[in-house]
């Protein structure tokens, strides 16, 4: 399990939101949306902060801390 | 899920290919090393990769990098410098030990272009490790 899970997948499903629109408007490239998804990557604050805003809503609903994760 | 390349997944490996194209053969087949050779190769590894990201900016309707892409740069500059940095070390205790106790003459005509083989081949083999360090960063989780 990683350090950093994420609901964005679901989310973003809920809202027919295409990880390229999503990737648009967060600024970052669609390999990288997968990427985050896949829990292959835990973004900067800053696109974290990004993603939570265009899905509307809070960041602990977006992003979840394992303190007991592996990397 | 289908997860097609990035523009800056498909410019490392045209980068790879093109460095394997061109100083694989030079360090795999050459007899001989000539000042020549090595300034033909630098020319043709410019020209062909100069070809090669052109063909693929034009072929690229996004061009977007982001903070993965910088992250994946570096780790493959660190894993770059890394190389090299051992490179050096081994290559030049070899050369004390060949010149201590082996047939190396420092006095010979050939050793300054055996030195800019030895050289630019390690300036070589640190590249290609850094860009596949790229390339294997974009597939593992960071």
């Amino acid at each position: 399990m990683p350090v950093i899970r994420n609901q964005i997948r679901e989310l973003r499903t809920m809202r027919e939101m295409t990880q390229q629109e999503l990737a648009d408007r967060i600024g970052v490239t669609r390999q990288t949306v997968i990427a985050i998804e896949q829990d292959k990557y835990s973004p900067s604050l800053e696109t974290a902060f990004k993603v939570a805003l265009v899905l509307g809503v809070p960041l602990e609903q977006c992003f979840q801390y394992d303190p007991r994760g592996k990397r | 899920m289908a997860t097609s390349l990035s523009y800056r997944e498909k410019t490392l490996y045209a980068s790879l290919a093109a460095e394997l194209l061109v100083y694989g053969p030079y360090f795999f087949f050459h007899q001989q090393n000539s000042v020549n050779k090595v300034a033909g190769m630098i020319i043709a590894i410019i020209a062909l990769q100069t070809a090669l990201q052109l063909i693929i900016a034009v072929l690229t309707r996004n061009r977007v990098t982001d903070e993965r892409d910088r992250l994946i740069e570096l780790r493959g500059y660190r894993a770059g410098y890394l190389t090299i940095a051992t490179l050096m070390v081994v290559g030049l205790g070899m050369l004390w030990f060949h010149a201590t106790f082996g047939q190396l003459h420092l006095d010979s005509r050939m050793v300054g272009l055996h030195f800019l083989s030895v050289f630019f081949g390690m300036l070589v083999i640190a590249d290609i490790v850094k860009t596949a360090a790229q390339i294997i960063s974009y597939r593992r989780a960071l």
